[in-house]
């Protein structure tokens, strides 16, 4: 550690008594943190400070710009009802357009202002003596602010599995959430790990590229056909013209996917016709018996993450791919030896393996009321009150908290509800002056004991194992219910469920 | 025999081998190609023993689907490769030793084609128990007859080299098997034996069984006339009904069935068994291979190459 590091590191304390003291602090310049920021200022919060660790906004747009890249859920409904965009050139946009969505949110609302890039926040905690949070980032400097809103998102991390021999492998590595785009695939052996969402958005533009592509695959997903067409100009011209006949769209595609709730979240006969659907999509495109066999889950439809793709069957029918699906012994230095024994050699190694989602704990230290700290609070499973207050962390709210992912619909609508109540939780702090405000424990202890009874008849709780639950099982990720209801719960910041303290 | 099968599961993860471990041209193969008199029967005997191999598998790859824990089910999904890799180990064998026309799969014999397209249509619909008793009962007679038969045999260190690590799969394959023949018969034997009975009556299995019995007679005469002594398998059936034979193993009705007709199987005398099932050998060798169906593409899933 040099000294300067050293000087600033005992010195801030100190430093931190001279602070100037933000009345709200964002973490991450994605969706969440943006969207935060505008409906705050709306709501007349006005000093507003986002910390960004990388160099530029978008959050996981921004990271995962592999071949392929999309949303699953159409840009009609994945986009703010408060900032409609006539202008998507397809029902479901790629990741640059989305991008350049996030992107044109920062101008239209003049948010550059707020954001200091390379701000990447290693500790958060709360002084209660000044009665405002503290936030150290990697470079050392500290931020002050009465309220934090929490907005690092969930997908935001990823890193190489842990895999036997993965250290010895000589090729080239490239993880689907950090893409090499100076990588040249043409002529290339490539193997793809994984056949998630990113995996099968990644496979057919691979296949397009590469010389031969093999994708090795643990547990296929169910695939859903994707209603995708380019738009047309006149509906876009209709758009610009009539906002309110885009608004009308975005309610038909959220009534559209609120009712496939009905056999994605629970098992109902609508789950059945749900997978008769994917069967049929992949018997319409897999003529080969034991190739469908494999693509075949032996788990309930909407368990694991539902996949959207019209390409990706195809795609493993092209002379230059093949689905493999023995398991992986070992990578080597040449490729991956899988148990059958053979060593399947590779030029590039594609891990299309995820994220690191944090279930149990936080992506930082967070200390909350007398010193005490949220990953050991959070030891067997995250919890919190409506997915957005944790009793013991006052003032501190979490966009796309505990309980709070959906299963069927677009996230930007939970984050939507997320983001209004908080900005109703940050105006009182502000508006009223209070020392704080934190969730009863018992009100927080009521509202998970409630969740975890409703997620227990849920697909998510019927046996497979999916980044939705923790290794334990517990499953602190998803929202068991319709988008509306979550919606309903937070219209509504519920004073009675909150010590206020002036 | 109770194992703990999460240990089993990491300690499987923690045996892998690969073909390319292997040095397929070291010296020694001249040990079988100079043996004219070993090399015709060798060649029938490696290819049965690679194809049963590869049967095996694809009925490890059914009980994956009806295992009832996910531990067990990633152990059946790792058999399942594993067999594969004996077999691919075993065409590596016979690739080496020059057996092989061009780099194409040995010729499997009607009685293997009509196994593999019953496996194909019918394994996953087959119970647990079913599977669950039978493979137990092929893998002793693969490890504890065949295996020891050919090392006996054959010379080539590289084929030992290959074994050594073929048997210790194996093991491990054992142990399972006995523990869920064991666990199979925890529940009341009346409902067994109910089960087993309706299950008896179900078309699929009686083509399985009609498809099973010639297979298992062509592939004893070929091992006899390989030199094979009876003895050895007598000797399997006993170890598949002492291993067997735990409290839970004896109420399991499948078991009794089976382990009855490895008695039957290995008495060349049981004129009452072998007169029928020699028959089906004869009229199953008259089905014209036109008639066959495509063979499923799993088949081509097979290697001799250690990489691809």
């Amino acid at each position: 550690m040099s000294t300067t590091t050293q000087a600033r590191r005992n010195t801030r304390p100190q430093d931190s008594s001279v602070l100037h003291t933000y009345e709200t602090l964002i973490v991450g310049a994605g969706f969440a943190g943006l969207g935060s920021a505008i409906r705050l200022r709306q709501a007349g919060i006005r000093d507003i400070v986002i910390l960004e660790r990388g160099n530029a906004v978008g959050g996981t747009w921004r990271d995962n710009q592999y071949p392929g890249a999309a949303c699953d859920i159409p840009s009609n409904l994945y986009s703010y009802s408060f900032a409609q965009n006539p202008d998507w050139s397809r029902a479901y946009s790629g990741s640059r357009e989305i991008l350049s969505y996030v992107e044109g949110l920062v101008r239209q609302y003049e948010l550059a202002p707020l954001i200091r890039f390379g701000q990447d926040v290693i500790e958060l905690s709360f002084d209660k003596a000044s009665r405002r949070w503290l936030a150290k980032t990697a470079v050392g400097q500290t931020y002050g602010a009465r309220t934090v809103v929490m907005a690092q998102g969930p997908l935001s991390n990823a890193s190489f599995p842990d895999m036997p021999g993965i250290g010895s492998y000589e090729g080239h590595k490239i993880h689907s959430a950090r893409w090499d785009h100076g990588y040249d695939f043409a002529g290339k052996r490539v193997a793809v790990i994984g056949t998630g969402a990113s995996a099968i958005q990644i496979i057919p533009e691979l296949v397009k590229q590469a010389g031969f592509v093999k994708v090795f695959q643990r547990t296929p997903g169910w695939v859903l056909p994707r209603p995708d067409y380019g738009t047309p100009n006149w509906m876009r011209a209709l758009f610009r013209r009539a906002p309110a006949a885009q608004s009308a769209l975005r309610q038909a595609l959220y009534t559209a996917h609120e009712s496939m709730a009905t056999g994605l979240i629970w098992r109902t006969p609508a789950s059945r016709l749900l997978e008769q659907v994917a069967s049929l999509h992949l018997h319409s495109q897999v003529p080969d018996a034991w190739m469908r066999r494999q693509l075949t889950p032996d788990y309930r439809i909407g368990c694991k993450r539902v996949l959207v793709s019209n390409d990706y069957y195809p795609a493993l029918r092209q002379p230059n791919a093949k689905l493999i699906t023995w398991p992986i012994a070992t990578l080597s230095p040449r490729g991956i030896r899988t148990v059958e024994g053979v060593e399947h050699q590779a030029d590039c190694i594609v891990f299309a393996t995820g994220f690191d989602v944090s279930k149990t704990g936080t992506p930082f230290p967070i200390h909350g009321l007398g010193g005490r700290l949220l990953s050991e609070d959070w030891r067997h499973g995250a919890q919190a009150y409506r997915s957005v207050s944790v009793a013991g962390y006052p003032n501190l709210f979490f966009t796309f908290g505990p309980n709070s992912g959906p299963g069927h619909n677009s996230a930007l609508v939970y984050m939507e509800s997320q983001i209004d109540y908080i900005v109703q939780g940050v105006r009182l702090v502000i508006e009223q002056d209070l020392k704080w405000l934190d969730v009863h424990e018992g009100a927080q202890q009521r509202y998970n004991a409630a969740i975890q009874r409703r997620l227990a008849g849920t697909n998510w709780n019927s046996g497979c194992k999916s980044w939705y639950l923790t290794e334990d099982g517990f499953n602190s990720s998803m929202y068991p219910g319709f988008a509306t209801q979550y919606r309903l719960q937070m219209r509504r910041l519920p004073r009675g469920d909150y010590s206020l303290v002036r | 025999m109770q194992l703990d099968l999460d240990r089993m599961r990491d300690k499987i993860k923690a045996s892998q081998w690969a073909l390319a471990d292997i040095d397929w041209d070291a010296p020694g193969r001249e040990l079988v190609t100079n043996d004219p008199d070993l090399y015709p029967k060798l060649k029938a005997f490696m290819a049965d023993l690679m194809w049963i191999e590869h049967v095996g598998a694809r009925g490890f790859a059914a009980m994956a689907k009806k295992a009832p824990n996910d531990t067990l089910r990633e152990i059946y999904t790792y058999f399942h490769a594993e067999e594969q890799r004996h077999a691919n180990a075993e065409m590596a064998l016979m690739q080496r030793w020059g057996m092989l026309d061009g780099e194409g799969l040995p010729e499997p014999n009607i009685n293997i084609r009509l196994v593999v397209e019953w496996l194909d249509a019918y394994a996953d619909d087959m119970p647990l128990s079913v599977l669950g008793s039978v493979i137990p009962m092929l893998e002793i007679a693969l490890d504890g007859a065949l295996c020891k038969f050919l090392l006996e045999t054959v010379k080539d260190p590289i084929c030992h080299a290959a074994f050594e690590k073929i048997n210790a799969d194996e093991a491990r394959h054992l142990g399972v098997d006995f523990h869920v023949l064991e666990m199979l018969g925890h529940s009341p034997v009346y409902r067994q034996t109910l089960q087993m009975a309706g299950k008896l009556i179900d078309p699929r299995l009686l083509i399985g069984i009609l498809a099973y019995l010639p297979l298992l007679n062509r592939m004893r005469d070929n091992l006899v006339e390989l030199g094979l002594k009876e003895e050895r398998l007598y000797e399997a059936i006993r170890k598949y009904r002492r291993v067997g034979g735990t409290p839970g193993g004896l109420r399991n009705p499948w078991f009794q069935l089976i382990s009855r007709h490895g008695g039957w199987m290995v008495n060349r005398r049981n004129r009452l068994y072998h007169v029928p099932v020699d028959a089906l050998v004869r009229l199953t060798g008259k089905i014209p291979p036109r008639l066959l169906p495509q063979i499923p593409s799993w088949v081509h899933e097979l290697t001799w190459k250690p990489t691809a």
